[in-house]
């Protein structure tokens, strides 16, 4: 552990210079300097997204028991069923939602709505016009984003963009772009912690003289402006100003040096061929995002709908050739027991992965990692292409105020959820539904206050969730 | 046209007063005291006194000073209810006799006029404004040559009060939109400049032929397979087939592949999995075949598809030659053709957008085929995200294809028999986008090169000439950045980036030279704001000329170089962006139809609905017809499709065209258009309130005041409620004390339409009951459904359209709210145009020669 001295007096020159910058809190740096910061207040999300829905048998049904996906009972009075039980240990650091989905697609085949899980907007079917909006965790990020060198760390197992309502991404720009997903852990890790290459310091030059150079032109036009039109032009001024910030930070990132992490337990080369270990990396590479503070923001989208693409492999790690098939074959012998298995093991995985933030302290910060990261684990469909109910568990977060420990129940009229199980073919998904759920966006809106982001409202939202 | 003559009048004696230089004028107080304050006194007062203050008037504490007084918009809003004769109301004890509301009118036009002038000369104006977002997109293919949209990514811009979009308080910037600009300003020149050689092109040459002979193929090769299969069966070869024969079976109503010879015929295939289809570029071109007897039949409505695989190039134009006719000629009407760019990576997921600008007609005659040709700029159109990572035929498909589709609304059947493909097509190496920025005569001295090429460019960027500091300041950049960069290309990207991203390019309209407050526009600014107003984009070569020449700001010159401006196609985007901000009809995009009342409505129904006052508004402009056309004409411009929703006769084709009407008010102007009455309804029923509201807005420049808070709802639960009529429950509302005196200003205007439903559609009955379209306006005149109405408008209401026509062109030709201070100068372009006989060319030519529009 050595004292990085350059660091200290960037700092120093800064302030000196009367630039509000915010600078990374590094481990080494953190560690030195304890005795006189006081503790860090980080605020961290990240999202999971699981195609293809879970099990939900009929409470008739043998399997119900056992392998429905959602807990029997309610509130703090509640049991996993063996699809959920390897999160028992984790049991007070999270609640499991049920009734709520996002109303602007309730009648759209499940399979084209992973666009909009994180942003609640109205992509539509087939071959409407397509126009989706901006996500939760970049609403976070242009919050949190500042404090960091990655704005947000956006991962797929399948990666890129995919194409529209067969997103290959969870995250959405402002403009409701998608932001193309990495999925090669080499990559990502290279991104995170290997110094980055010539181009973006060519381009960060680039930018800073062309900067000045329209800095100058606004000056000069602004001399010949009325005072009125001043005022109009000072908004272009700000904006140059605001750039220059980004540049400064982003530059002064380049020369930071990385945060040295412990390869020895990453397969940097694991495909998702070898699924455990594929998925185990990818959290893995989100703990040492996190850890380091190289970002606060995280999404993985786990697969992508409908098992077209590398991620159906996931369900080889237990036994079963491809994923999506094991959501339509919920009738056959054994059939949601199989299914479960797979929901089981995806579960047991995101414990693994909330269990570490809860086991490592809070870098120069108070209570552990956990306490001071959400994580939103859920699929925009619960039974078969069904696009209501959407299977949810957020976790961690005490430090923000969550409260957990329970199984919220939302909406009016399918408390068991009768109306939305036992669904094997596409008139399910299809059919009226004659009861009441509430949006998804009400719980967005909810973590996002709790994240200290002002907003009204967000995809769609009706209000807050006062319980959560 | 009492008022009109009263209003005129007073505006010629004022101006006079107001001429004389040095001599302020004085607020005419002691008249007022005399001939005005009596008549509000005995009239008014009862209602809008001590005692009452109805709709929150008190008249009798007004300050009649109106050039220094803080009540200039109550004294505005009596003059218009008075001119109007909608106070006093008719069942008011106190009447105006004829000469006191002479009397009133007349003083009271007259302070305005003065008051006005004077408040325009002491207020600062200003239209200096960021461009809007569509003047983004189409400056920078005017200034670039390239067809690409580089706005899509912008945020959408606010409409301003008047519902513009271009209104200088309403454009903001922000850390965000800057960086877009800056982005797409890079990716805009790295499109515009090439480097290296000529890239070689890819073909396709297909012809029906072989089209066709690739689905027999296909289906032969099924039929061996099930051959071998059944032959431990029991059942049939039939009984094995029958399925799969019904997908390939000729269906005459389907696209299908046909021999004209032998009628031999298949129906055409794709299929998103498998590539099957997919048909694989060249690098030589195919020689053209003669006509063929093999073709393809898209009947109305049916669209063809040619899978394309995943050969094309990511960037460059990709040009497409369709050699088709007309299948037979036995209808007037002639087939339309529209083309569709798409890929379908998964089976939930398919990306299908529309390309190569408006449909072709098809008006080969059959058997003579002839090409069409269509160019796509590749880099502009969603691609499929798949390509060049999976393979074709693999799931993700990084396939590609494109959709033909015969849009007639009537049923006629194209042909088409072969179809060429070439990507990138290239009319010259470099191209000409390229050789507009680096011209020709590069010479050894990169520096002096530089120079040349940045002057040239930012001259024409920032329309007007550029000082020598200017470009000095943009050299020192380029030597920065030049030992930084590859190449000298590189570096001029990014400096001329950088000019395309300032505030002098994208801030619209001063001309950078030193100078504040009111001052006449120089020439180049005068180019600007004439081409903004015109073309929505920058001025042209010649415009720059006049400019540099000072000739522009001569009357004669700028008339007519504004008729030149509305006689060149780029002036279909004034009439289109307009058209489309001054009736408010992005609510029209948004509108969903109940699927109930009306089932699927046609999307060439709405596509025409919205093209209906554009075109109309075109017409009028190419013909100075006068603006009272927009309340009543007694001819529409509709296409077949729309005349079928009319209920006129003899309209073939979905190109807009002049159609006489006959002498039954229904159609005809703006007010029975039915897309404007859609827009006004809520999808499933008629919105006579929304009508209202819109009408007064829009048409009137009469915005009825908001809503007062705690509005009480009409309680839909209640079923006495229930039972009544729109019309009933719209009165039962009415009849509330806190909702009467708006509502009686809005609602008699709106019941007025009610003959037509949410699809703009003629009824009689609803539900079952006769439609009662009659209502009584505020000062109890009557209107009598739709003919009513437009008699009522035409006989009473001439001068108040003409005066909110000129409002609202003038504000957005000069791109920002008007205020009191501009009113004297909108009423002398109103008495003008009223004078001329109301021609809407008319209207432009006296706001472009008007002091509001030449000065800063």
């Amino acid at each position: 552990m050595n004292m990085n001295l350059s660091s200290l007096d960037r700092r120093k020159f800064l302030r000196g210079a009367g630039v509000a910058l915010a600078l990374p809190c590094l481990e080494t740096f953190a560690d030195s300097a304890r005795a006189a910061v006081k503790p860090v207040q980080r605020k961290r999300l990240a999202c999971f997204y699981l195609p293809d829905g879970v099990p939900m048998p009929l409470e008739k049904d043998p399997s119900f028991k056992d392998w429905s996906w959602f807990p029997h009972g309610r509130g703090k009075d509640f049991t996993f069923t063996k699809c959920m039980e390897t999160l028992e240990p984790l049991r007070k650091e999270l609640t499991v939602f049920s009734g709520l989905s996002h109303p602007a697609v309730r009648h759209v085949h499940g399979h084209r709505n992973a666009d909009q899980f994180l942003t609640g907007a109205d992509t539509g079917a087939m071959d409407d016009h397509y126009q989706n909006s901006i996500s939760l965790d970049q609403v976070f990020a242009a919050h949190a984003g500042e404090h960091t060198r990655h704005d947000s760390l956006v991962m797929s197992t399948d990666g890129g963009t995919g194409s529209p309502r067969g997103a290959h991404t969870l995250s959405y720009n402002a403009q409701g772009r998608p932001i193309p997903a990495e999925h090669k852990p080499k990559r990502i890790f290279d991104m995170l912690f290997v110094k980055s290459g010539p181009d973006a310091a060519h381009r960060l030059a680039l930018s800073q003289s062309a900067l000045d150079d329209l800095m100058e032109d606004a000056n000069s036009l602004n001399r010949s402006l009325s005072k009125h039109d001043q005022e109009t032009l000072a908004d272009y001024l700000q904006s140059v100003r605001d750039t220059e910030v980004k540049v400064e930070k982003a530059k002064r990132w380049l020369n930071i040096p990385m945060p040295r992490v412990d390869t020895d337990l990453l397969k940097l080369d694991v495909t998702p061929d070898d699924s455990r270990n594929f998925l185990r990396t990818m959290y893995e590479l989100i703990y040492l995002a996190f850890k380091t503070d190289t970002t606060r923001t995280a999404t993985y989208q786990l697969g992508r709908e409908n098992g077209v693409g590398i991620s159906d492999y996931l369900a080889r790690a237990v036994g079963y050739k491809t994923a999506h098939n094991l959501s339509h074959e919920t009738k056959k012998p054994d059939g949601y027991k199989n299914f479960g298995t797979y929901c089981r093991f995806i579960n047991e995985e995101l414990g693994r992965f909330a269990s570490r933030l809860k086991a490592t302290p809070e870098p120069g910060g108070e209570g552990n990692m956990l306490d001071n990261t959400a994580l939103l684990f859920g699929s925009a469909s619960s039974a078969f292409h069904l696009s209501r109910n959407y299977p949810l568990i957020l976790m961690g977060g005490r430090n923000m105020g969550f409260k957990h420990g329970r199984y919220l129940k939302y909406g009016q009229g399918n408390e068991k959820h009768q109306a939305t199980s036992g669904i094997s073919s596409d008139s399910g998904w299809r059919a009226e539904m004659d009861y009441t759920e509430l949006p998804l966006s009400n719980l967005y809106l909810t973590m996002l206050h709790k994240f200290g982001v002002e907003t009204e409202s967000f995809g769609g939202s009706t209000g807050t969730l006062s319980e959560v | 046209m009492r008022i009109f003559a009263t209003l005129l009048f007073a505006f010629l004696s004022n101006l006079a007063l107001v001429a004389k230089p040095g001599d302020v004028p004085k607020a005419k107080l002691a008249a007022f005291r005399t001939r005005v304050e009596p008549v509000l006194k005995r009239v008014c007062v009862v209602c809008h006194g001590p005692e009452k203050q109805k709709g929150k008037l008190r008249i009798d504490t007004l300050d009649p000073d109106l050039q220094k007084g803080k009540d200039v918009s109550w004294w505005l809003e009596v003059f218009d209810v008075i001119s109007n004769s909608e106070m006093p109301p008719e069942d008011a004890e106190a009447q105006l006799t004829d000469s006191e509301k002479v009397q009133v009118v007349d003083w009271l036009s007259g302070e305005i006029q003065v008051a006005s002038q004077v408040r325009r000369s002491e207020q600062g104006h200003t239209s200096f404004r960021r461009m809007t977002r569509y003047e983004y997109k189409y400056a920078l293919q005017d200034l670039l040559g390239l067809p690409h949209d580089f706005s899509r990514d912008l945020p959408p811009e606010t409409s301003s009060v008047d519902g513009f979009k271009n209104s200088s308080e309403m454009l903001q910037m922000t850390a965000v939109q800057f960086a877009e600009y800056r982005g797409q300003a890079r990716r805009a020149l790295e499109l515009a400049t090439v480097r290296g050689e000529r890239p070689a092109p890819v073909y396709y040459g297909i012809s029906m032929k072989a089209a066709s002979a690739k689905v027999d193929a296909t289906y032969a090769a099924f039929v061996e397979k099930k051959k071998k299969q059944i032959k431990n069966s029991v059942i049939t070869l039939d009984e094995a087939l029958k399925k799969q024969a019904a997908k390939y079976a000729l269906k005459l109503g389907s696209a299908h592949f046909k021999n004209l010879i032998t009628d031999h015929g298949v129906r055409t295939h794709w299929s998103y999995g498998g590539a099957k289809y997919a048909w694989k570029p060249t690098r030589e071109r195919p020689e053209v075949p003669a006509i063929l007897d093999d073709v393809v039949v898209i009947p109305a409505n049916q669209k063809f598809i040619i899978d394309l695989g995943d050969g094309l190039p990511d960037t460059g134009n990709m040009r497409v030659r369709i050699r088709a006719a007309r299948l037979n000629d036995e209808s007037k009407h002639l087939p339309t053709l529209r083309m569709y760019f798409g890929n379908q990576p998964s089976n939930d997921s398919r990306l299908v957008v529309k390309v190569g600008g408006p449909d072709v007609t098809i008006d080969s005659p059959p058997g003579k085929p002839r090409f069409y040709q269509w160019d796509v700029p590749l880099a502009d159109t969603p691609r499929n995200a798949f390509r060049g990572i999976y393979k074709l035929g693999q799931t993700p498909n990084p396939g590609e294809f494109l959709s033909l589709r015969n849009t007639s609304s009537t049923p006629v059947s194209l042909v088409i028999d072969y179809l060429e493909i070439i990507a990138p097509a290239l009319d010259q190496w470099p191209p000409a986008s390229h050789t507009r920025i680096f011209h020709e005569g590069r010479t050894e001295d990169e520096k002096a090169y530089a120079r040349e090429v940045l002057s040239r460019f930012m001259e024409r960027a920032w329309r007007r000439p550029v000082s020598e500091a200017e470009v000095s300041q943009k050299m020192a950049l380029f030597s920065k950045l030049r030992p930084q960069c590859e190449d000298f290309q590189e570096a001029m990207v990014e400096v001329l980036a950088s000019v395309i991203s300032s505030p002098k390019y994208l801030y619209l309209v001063r001309d950078g030279k030193e100078g504040k407050g009111a001052s006449r526009l120089s020439d180049f600014e005068l180019a600007t704001r004439l081409s903004f107003f015109l073309w929505s984009s920058q001025p042209d070569e010649e415009l720059m000329g006049l400019a540099k020449q000072g000739k522009l700001s001569d009357a004669k010159v700028l008339q007519e170089q504004t008729k030149r401006l509305l006689s060149d196609p780029k002036s279909q985007r004034f009439a289109r962006h307009f058209t489309r901000q001054w009736l408010g009809m992005e609510e029209l995009d948004f509108l969903k139809f109940d699927s109930n009342a009306y089932g699927n409505v046609d999307p060439l129904l709405v596509e025409s609905m919205k093209q209906e006052p554009v075109a109309l508004f075109a017409e009028m402009l190419r013909h100075n017809r006068p603006v009272m056309d927009f309340l009543h004409s007694d001819y529409a411009l509709v296409n077949a499709r729309l005349a079928g929703h009319y209920g006129l006769p003899e309209v073939f084709g979905d190109q807009m065209r002049k159609v006489k009407l006959s002498p039954e008010m229904k159609r005809g102007g703006l007010l029975g258009q039915a897309g404007l009455l859609a827009m006004n309804s809520n999808g499933k029923d008629s919105n006579p309130l929304k009508r209202g509201i819109w009408m007064l807005e829009n048409l009137l420049n009469d915005p009825p005041p908001p809503p007062p808070p705690a509005v009480p709802e009409i309680d839909l639960a209640d079923p006495e409620i229930l039972k009544l009529t729109l019309k009933q429950r719209m009165e039962d509302h009415r009849d509330d004390p806190a909702c009467f005196s708006c509502h009686s200003k809005i609602d008699p205007w709106g019941i007025a339409f009610e003959n037509f439903d949410a699809l703009g559609q003629w009824r009689d009955q609803i539900g079952g009951k006769p439609v009662d379209a009659a209502s009584v306006l505020f000062n109890k005149d009557e209107l009598h459904g739709m003919k009513g109405l437009k008699d009522y408008l035409l006989a009473n209401r001439q001068d108040q359209f003409a005066r909110a026509m000129a409002h609202k062109m003038a504000g957005y030709a000069l791109g920002r709210p008007l205020t009191f201070g501009d009113r004297a100068q909108v009423d002398r372009i109103t008495a003008d145009l009223r004078k001329s006989g109301d021609g809407l060319a008319d209207l432009l030519f006296l706001i472009v020669k008007s002091d509001l529009f030449q000065l800063n």
